[in-house]
This record gives structure tokens, sequence and C-alpha cells, in this order.
């Protein structure tokens, strides 16, 4: 399965031209190598991984624009392997996403951030898959398109459901948390003094609660 | 939600990633699984007299169980990481089981004839790996335990090596029981032992490990 998670990258017919051009923080990278990476490929982790580790580190504004462009990125490979669910193709990037947040202290920073995500979306796809009780397998689409290419994709589509009524489901303790700090913008400290709960339990109600909320999210 | 929303929010406040997420969930579990396993192994079977420790046979079964715990708890720590490389922890976990097999094959035909037998079944070989396994059995919920925090995206091969890192957290409870000192013996039911708590990972593993 790791191989494959690799072959979604490839793009046969680039293969033989990026061998020549190795990812410089991958270089000694034998499994994720560049073969596998389009130029398009490469520049997109190019311009993703300095924002990705600073967003690592604490920086708001890197996650966010990370995060943007790993949407993008996102969208673009669901929507070549979920054509047969365009409905479900924003829901899937909203899962993802939500997925790489409460994950993303397993980001190895041996790999590529490219690999790492993909690695995610590719989990949850098969997830739908399977929740639907699909029997096709995961067919790779195998004409020529460059994904990263196509990474700034706009979200056209609508959701099939959406977030904030799952929210609503959540415990109050945790739904008050999160909406208070991350919707209304409160600081944790002004959160702690608005519930009368302490700063460290604000905190940890809001990784909670988004843990249930990607629980809820696949119950769905 | 629009997405843009969801990402304002992700974003928002986040903080930096948390740290060292493997050896945070892992560590502590295994501490407290090794302890559950030789408590219960005294409790139930008693300890080996301490004048054995002065053969190799009990040292042997520590130092084979201990090197398959670590090789094992790298395995887990990386397939709890999605697209990780697995190459050098598996080839680890080889290792340890293929040096296991040459001392236990090299002793066993070093061994004059009539020993053979009794040196590979020894008096315990019915009971042995299935003791074994239930010792591993708190090894392999806190492994199980510690991957349910991360993103394993390989369900079959990560439960298979919380199996294995559980069946040698098992085993290294169980050398504080078992008198055997044959070292073909323990390379033989040792390994069936921690060899059937990983089929036990790999069959949980796809039920337990879904997120």
């Amino acid at each position: 399965m790791l191989s494959n998670v690799v072959t979604l990258e490839g793009m046969p017919g680039r293969m033989a031209r990026s061998r020549r051009r190795p990812v410089a923080d991958n270089a000694g990278d034998v499994r994720f190598n560049s073969p596998s990476l389009s130029d398009a490929a490469d520049d997109f982790e190019r311009h993703l991984r300095p924002l990705w580790e600073r967003a690592q580190a604490g920086d708001e504004a890197a996650y966010r624009e990370a995060l943007q462009r790993m949407a993008g990125r996102l969208r673009a490979y669901l929507r070549r392997r979920m054509q047969s669910l365009p409905d479900d193709l924003e829901d899937l990037v909203q899962d993802t996403l939500l997925a790489l947040h409460l994950q993303r202290g397993t980001y190895d920073p041996s790999l590529t951030v490219t690999a790492w995500m993909l690695a995610i979306a590719r989990h949850k796809l098969v997830d739908l898959w399977r929740r639907r009780g699909r029997q096709e397998a995961l067919h790779d689409p195998i004409d020529e398109v460059d994904e990263a290419r196509l990474a700034a994709t706009p979200a056209a589509e609508a959701t099939q459901r959406d977030l904030r009524t799952l929210l609503c489901e959540l415990p109050p303790a945790q739904r008050d948390a999160i909406v208070l700090t991350k919707i209304e913008g409160l600081s944790v400290a002004e959160a702690s003094e608005r519930t009368g709960a302490s700063e460290s339990a604000i905190k940890v109600q809001v990784h909670r609660g988004l843990k249930k909320l990607a629980e809820l999210v696949r119950r769905a | 939600m629009k997405t843009d929303d969801l990402i304002l929010m992700l974003a928002r406040d986040a903080g930096p990633a948390p740290r060292a997420v493997a050896a945070r969930r892992l560590l502590p579990g295994a501490a407290l699984a090794v302890t559950a396993s030789s408590v219960v192994a005294a409790l139930l079977l008693g300890l080996i007299p301490t004048g054995l420790y002065l053969q190799f046979g009990p040292w042997f079964k520590l130092i084979y169980a201990g090197a398959l715990s670590l090789a094992g708890g790298w395995l887990v720590a990386r397939l709890g990481r999605p697209a990780a490389h697995v190459r050098a922890p598996l080839l680890a976990v080889a290792g340890v089981m293929a040096a296991a097999a040459v001392v236990g094959v090299l002793t066993w035909s070093m061994s004059a004839p009539p020993h053979r037998i009794p040196d590979l079944m020894g008096h315990s070989w019915t009971t042995c790996s299935l003791s074994v396994l239930v010792l591993s059995l708190p090894g392999l919920a806190a492994a199980l335990w510690a991957l349910r925090g991360m993103a394993p995206t390989r369900p079959v091969a990560a439960g298979a090596a919380a199996g294995l890192f559980g069946g040698s957290l098992g085993a290294l409870g169980y050398a504080l029981s078992c008198t055997e000192l044959a070292l073909p013996f323990v390379a033989v039911w040792y390994t069936l032992g921690v060899l059937l708590s990983t089929a036990l990972g790999a069959a949980l593993g796809p039920r337990l490990l879904r997120w």
C-alpha cells in the first residue's frame, strides 16, 4: 500500500523527466523519491514546505495559507477519484482538512508534506468507499493530468452537510469552547473567563470537540 | 460551512503542532503493560529462582524480548504516521528474529543427540506460546490505544505491529516466570507466542483502527 501512495502521485509520462530533477529535501529518499513528483508537484511542495514548517511551529497565518493551498491540491486529487460521487467531493475535502489538523503531530519531516497529506486523503477516500459499501477498487486515473497544476481549483461545489449543524450536536462544553475560540475568535483567556472553565480545560475541550466532530462527520 | 471558513476555524489560535506524538502515547502504555505482564506472571506462575540467572537461558529471553520490543515499538511508531517508511524498523524486527533463530539452530546442532528433543520441547512447550499470548494482551491494548491517537493508514499492518510489540512485552514478562533454559526452546516457542499475538493484532487492526 505504501508504494500505492507514491504511484498515486506518479504521472507516467513525466517520470523520466523528473528523475533528473530530484526534490532537494528528499534527495536521499529512495521510496518517496522524485520520480513520482512532476515539476508542478515539485513547485507545489517547494511553496508548501516552508509554510508548513512555520505552521507546525505555531504560526497562524502560515497555517491558514498552508491549509488553503492544501485544500486546492486535495480538491484536485479527490475530484479525479470521485467522479462517480461528485456531490461528496467538498465534504471529503473538509473531512480531510479536519483530519490533517487533528493529525498534524504525525507529520514526519523526513517526508514531503504532499506525500503525508495525500496519504491521509487516500485513507479518507477509501474509508468513504468502504462506508458506502462500494466494492470497486480505488482506481487511479491513468489519463495524464497534472493535479499539481490544478491545485488552485476553487471550491465551486456546495457541501452536502453543514459542519455548523454537526457542531451543534457536540457536548455543550466542547461546542462552546470551539464556538468561542475558533469561530467568534476569543482568546483562550477570554473564553475561560466567559465560561468559567480553566484555560487548559478550554484547550482540551477544543481538541476533543474537533475529534468528536471528525467522528460525527464519518457517521453523517 | 464553507471550506474557507473551516480553514479559518482550524487555523485560528491553533498553536504549535503536538510533538513526539508516538513516544508520548507509546512509552507510558508500554511501561504500564510490561508492569502488568510481569505482575500477572509473578502472581499466577511465580518468579524463577534467582540462581537461574547465573545461566544464560533467562538472559537470552530477556535480551531477545527486549530487542524485539524496541524494534516493534519503532515499527508501531512508524505505522502510526501516514506515508512513513517502514523498511528500517521491519529490517530491525527481522534481524532480531533471525539472530534468535541462528542462536537456536547453532546451540541445537551443537547439543548431543540425546538432548536435542528436550532442548526443543522443554517441559512446557504446550503452554509457553499461549502464556506469551495471554501476557501480550496489556501491551497489545496499549499499542492499539497509542495508534488510535495517531493516523494509521494501513490498519492490518499497524495492528500486526501492535501485536508484535505487545507479544514482545508479554514475552519479557513471561521470561521472569519461565524455568526453561535451553536456547532452542526459546527461539521456537517464544517466537511462536509473539507471532500468535501479531496475528491477533492483525485481525483486530481493521476493526479498532478506523478514523
